[in-house]
């Protein structure tokens, strides 16, 4: 038996080790995506092990491509998951704040500070940085009228591949996110982003990109004979299976005539037929099911002039269903024990055409009932960037979404950072117990983002960052000088600027949860002072 | 070491082998009270076990780290096995006896190389444990149920010690109400976490986290068919049986020789489960929860067509286990086939509707009538981590509301009842002669590692605070305790840090008992 005394299968590291191995781990992560903040970050490219190539600005990609091993830095990378999650947008912050509080603790540890004093400092901090956020820093969104949505909208994506176009994409999600807008029976307002559907196609540029007010299946027509257009519409939701009729489990065909057999398959097909007959008689002209129809029971569709789309994607399949108002049908049987269809199981849309996008064919149903749902159609030159947009797009909305719900913003461009560092600091100095260290640290790490801003642009960080928290302490000591708490940087060209004014606008709810989120985090690492890793295979007993 | 053992072959004369035995065994066991060492008390600190499985657990609750370290020596399993019995008996203070074991091992150590023969000491430390509990119990405070006060603060005390100790305002009354929720007053000793449930779910804060009257299904409802999602006066079945085709036993077989009959092999079908529903429709029902079922599809599409129509919610797929716990809430019976499918065995409730949670849907059922005494617990959490050890910590504190309503008695937390005892022990070994007496003081030393590991962890100088905390004791002030947060010494019943009698009388006699087994090894043998 070597020194070890505690006799396990598997390795432990117990005290500052450990806590020094898990904040390089963390730092690591943390300098991967560091250089992708801002809106001159740049991207990164990404190859599997398959070889498929992703290009990407967006924190919460890039970290869950990684694969990360290490169980702490695993922290990070869910924490980034989680900001996806529950924000949208602002997941390369909050891993590269998490990272500078954990560096920093660990000074404080190594100078012989209580890890759980700092917890305490952090934690007040935290408490104290939403506070500000909320009582100070917020604008709401009312007082800035509408502008204020395409500009958080733009802010999102000044970041993004789509940044140069960003006057373009901004004012298409905030139209798409309005036209979404549902209130539940409770009378809450919801955005569901679910319901906006993004297809995407090759070829023109990003700019031709365009949002239908309708939903578009990424399907054609289950026959050639079908018309393109219909109008108006009455569509029909299956979830049926209209091939030809079998028998379930356990039944057998067993016959003593051959005139049977030809009967009993007859029957086979008229089972379908009928039900056809069926949807057709209620009035249907678009028919569109989850599961297949056959080439025999196409033919009855094209007789009758309509539309029939088969294996259409359940989730589609709801969307639709909801936009036009009609019911999805899973089996055509009634209470009496026969089988019907009732024309109230149709919903209606002005218009149903089948178009070309590039070389795939395009359901569209324009004109529903309820606008709930829409399309949004990217074009671009190639997979990656249609990928890339799509994620861009998806953090834009996410965006709006939280700008309507919270109704509150704040301005962007380091300036929300900048002015809670200025303030932690202040609160710090009137603390006359242990946390004060840590609050100050935490002041001092919340820094870290407008230098990163200010460093990926090439500018002089510190320079920038001096400027920028003077101005901070400006608006928050002199009464008159109130306005300046806006001020943040403008990276183009390199100076400072007030950026509500400029339009640089975040909700104010991401700037919470990215500290909370990275506060908490962090926290989680920092009370780990004994690591045991257990080992994958169990061992042939050395001893 | 098994080669040791099975090469020696005058092992009855060597004495020495014996003595290395004990040692290895008093060693590996140590071992396993300082991993766990860092993690006692409010100012603890947490272990991350990154499992063979690759999962990741951070936590602080001894019986955990322990039980996932897959130990191997066999005495120090024994360690593992004490924390796990701790767990059971109290459900808390899994740490605290894992290291009060540890020092009397050490303690034992330095007697065995005194030369004190191991049943010697093995039959003092079983009387000093015995007078131990006897100090203890002398301590304690007797408790009503009804001070929610009092049982509020013991599980904050639990707590506090967790990753979750900053919502252990919100998590500690949530606890008492949920024990005192299912107690039964005439029988309070028969009281079963069982009968509360706890639902994880993924998404929010801590700080969502809440305790629901009624019941809660983490799924959803089965709405394929667009059946209601929200019923309200509800009257809810629990049926066991299956809306679908029945199946026979033995394999068989229709035979179709006809093309009519295939029509009215499809009519059938569809007539057999019109008629199943329109039974459970004529009793009213509303809402179905189906068992789930490994012989058929407990629902089919056509099925839930006919239910959505008839307007009856369904949640499919609960677990036979939960039927039990269901029943109970519902103050319902379950029902095993459709000709028994009564009103008078349906539960009533106010409102049952899905509600969208986090990511997903769940069903909650709320204002049941007569309901049973059962409570469901949500709770939330920002990633998986977080949400297991809440789950942890939360069983934990139940645990010692539990402790609380069997025996009915509080003690001082914060080190205050192990300096106590130790120095009542002291004394009493004063009045002994022979080795009685010097191992009844080991026994002593050994309790006052409690304070000494507290202190430690919260930064302080365990030996400034230690002697000061036996100055306090020592001047009848039996209730001074540690006070982590203002590194001082306090009175304890004060500062509000209490514990139930059980964990610290349990966990006093739960290590002894461990140690003297432990002691009276002296030999491995490995055996194939």
């Amino acid at each position: 038996m070597a020194i070890q005394a505690l006799d396990i299968r598997g390795e432990r590291q117990t005290g500052q080790d450990v806590r020094t191995q898990n904040v390089m781990a963390c730092q690591a992560l943390s300098n991967i995506v560091k250089t992708s903040l801002g809106p001159v970050g740049l991207d990164k490219m990404l190859v599997d092990d398959i070889g498929d190539v992703t290009v990407t600005n967006d924190g919460a990609t890039i970290l869950k491509m990684l694969e990360v091993e290490h169980p702490a830095a695993k922290v990070l990378v869910e924490l980034a998951e989680l900001q996806d999650r529950e924000v949208g947008d602002g997941t390369t912050s909050v891993v590269i704040v998490a990272a500078e509080l954990l560096k920093r603790a660990n000074v404080l540890v190594q100078n012989k500070i209580h890890p759980t004093s700092i917890i305490g400092g952090y934690r007040l901090a935290m408490r104290e940085a939403c506070k500000y956020i909320e009582e100070k820093l917020s604008i709401k969104v009312d007082k800035l009228g509408k502008d204020s949505l395409i500009n958080c909208a733009k802010t999102s994506m000044s970041s993004k591949i789509i940044g140069t176009d960003s006057d373009f994409f901004s004012k298409m999600a905030v139209d798409a996110v309005q036209a979404v807008k549902t209130v539940n029976e409770k009378g809450e307002v919801k955005y569901p982003v679910k319901a906006i559907n993004i297809l995407k196609a090759h070829g023109q540029s990003a700019r031709d990109s365009y949002l239908l007010n309708g939903y578009a299946l990424n399907m054609g027509r289950a026959a050639q004979g079908m018309p393109m257009r219909i109008a108006p519409a009455r569509i029909a939701c299956l979830d049926v299976n209209l091939q030809k009729s079998k028998m379930q489990m356990g039944v057998q065909v067993l016959v003593s005539d051959p005139k049977e057999l030809d009967k009993i398959r007859e029957r086979e097909s008229d089972i379908t037929k009928e039900r056809i007959e069926k949807i057709l008689k209620a009035g249907a002209n678009v028919i569109l099911t989850s599961k297949g129809i056959d080439d025999m029971s196409l033919k009855y569709f094209v007789e009758a002039g309509a539309i029939a789309v088969r294996r259409v994607k359940k989730e589609d399949l709801r969307h639709v269903a909801k936009a036009t108002g009609a019911t999805p049908v899973l089996t055509f049987a009634d209470m009496e024990g026969g089988e019907s269809f009732d024309p109230s199981f149709l919903g209606s849309a002005d218009e149903v055409v089948e178009e070309r996008v590039a070389d795939d064919e395009v359901i569209m149903i324009k004109g529903a009932k309820s606008s709930r749902a829409v399309s949004i159609i990217l074009r671009g030159a190639n997979d990656y960037f249609l990928d890339e947009m799509e994620r861009s797009l998806h953090d834009a909305l996410s965006i709006v979404k939280r700008t309507l719900e919270s109704n509150t913003v704040v301005a962007g461009g380091g300036a929300v950072e900048a002015a809670l560092s200025v303030y932690l600091e202040n609160l710090a100095t009137t603390l006359g117990s242990r946390e004060q260290l840590a609050i100050a640290e935490f002041a001092e790490a919340l820094l870290i983002i407008p230098r990163v801003l200010a460093v990926n642009a090439a500018k002089d960080s510190i320079e920038l960052v001096a400027k920028l928290r003077a101005y901070h302490h400006n608006a928050q000591t002199k009464a008159d000088k109130q306005h300046l708490s806006g001020t943040g940087l403008d990276l183009v060209k390199g100076t400072v600027r007030n950026n509500v004014e400029a339009g640089v606008l975040e909700p104010a709810m991401s700037k919470v949860k990215i500290i909370q989120f990275a506060t908490e985090a962090a926290i989680t690492i920092l009370r780990i002072d004994d690591m045991i890793r257990l080992e994958k295979e169990p061992q042939n007993e050395d001893d | 070491m098994a080669n040791k053992a099975s090469t020696n072959v005058d092992r009855y004369v060597d004495t020495s082998r014996k003595h290395d035995i004990r040692q290895a065994n008093i060693v590996a066991a140590q071992a396993v009270a300082d991993a766990v060492r860092t993690s006692l008390g409010p100012r603890g600190m947490d272990k991350m076990l990154a499992l063979s499985s690759g999962d990741v657990i951070i936590t602080n609750d001894g019986a955990t780290i322990l039980n996932k370290m897959e130990v191997m020596q066999p005495a120090a399993k024994m360690l593992v096995e004490l924390s796990k019995s701790q767990d059971i008996v109290a459900g808390d203070g899994t740490t605290t006896v894992v290291v009060i074991a540890g020092a009397l091992l050490k303690q034992c150590m330095m007697l065995l190389n005194k030369g004190v023969h191991p049943t010697l000491i093995s039959e003092a430390l079983h009387k000093a444990c015995d007078k131990a509990v006897e100090v203890l119990t002398a301590m304690a405070i007797p408790l009503e149920l009804s001070d929610r006060d009092a049982l509020v603060k013991s599980a904050s005390t639990s707590l506090n010690s967790k990753v979750v100790s900053q919502y252990s305002s919100l998590l500690a009354p949530l606890a008492v109400d949920a024990v005192l929720n299912v107690v039964d007053p005439s029988r309070p000793e028969a009281i079963d976490l069982r009968d509360i449930k706890i639902i994880k779910k993924l998404g929010g804060t801590v700080d969502d986290t809440e305790m629901i009257k009624g019941l809660i299904f983490d799924k959803k409802a089965s709405h394929a068919a667009g059946g209601p999602t929200r019923v309200e006066n509800a009257k809810i079945a629990v049926i066991q049986f299956q809306i679908s085709p029945p199946k026979t036993d033995i394999e068989q077989n229709v035979i179709v020789s006809d093309y009519s009959q295939m029509d009215r092999i499809l009519r059938e079908e569809r007539n057999y489960i019109l008629g199943m529903i329109k039974k459970i429709k004529a009793t009213g029902c509303n809402v179905l929860l189906i068992q789930k079922s490994i012989l058929r599809d407990a629902v089919t599409d056509l099925s839930l067509h006919y239910l959505a129509k008839a307007k009856i919610l369904v949640v499919k797929d609960v677990e036979r286990d939960d039927i039990e716990f269901i029943t109970k809430t519902l103050n319902c019976l379950p029902i095993a086939n459709i000709e028994h499918f009564r009103e008078e065995k349906l539960g009533c409730a106010d409102v049952v509707e899905e509600v969208p949670v986090g990511s997903g849907r769940i069903v909650k059922i709320t204002g049941i009538k007569n309901m049973g005494r059962t409570t469901t617990v949500l709770v939330r959490g920002s990633n998986q981590l977080v949400l297991d050890e809440a789950d942890r910590s939360l069983h934990d504190a139940l645990c010692v509301v539990r402790c609380l309503v069997n025996k009915k008695f509080l003690i001082a937390g914060g080190g205050a009842p192990e300096v106590e005892v130790s120095r009542q022990l002291g004394a009493w070994a004063k009045t002994l002669q022979g080795m009685e007496s010097y191992c009844v003081k080991a026994f002593a030393e050994a309790l006052e590692v409690i304070p000494y590991t507290l202190a430690e962890n919260a930064g302080l100088n365990p030996i400034a605070i230690v002697t000061e905390l036996r100055n306090h004791h020592a001047n009848g002030q039996a209730n001074a305790g540690i006070n982590v947060r203002k590194g001082q010494i306090t009175n304890m019943l004060e500062e509000n840090v209490v514990q139930p009698l059980l964990v610290s009388t349990s966990a006093v006699s739960l290590a002894t008992e461990c140690v003297r087994m432990i002691l009276k090894i002296d030999d491995i043998v490995a055996v194939r």
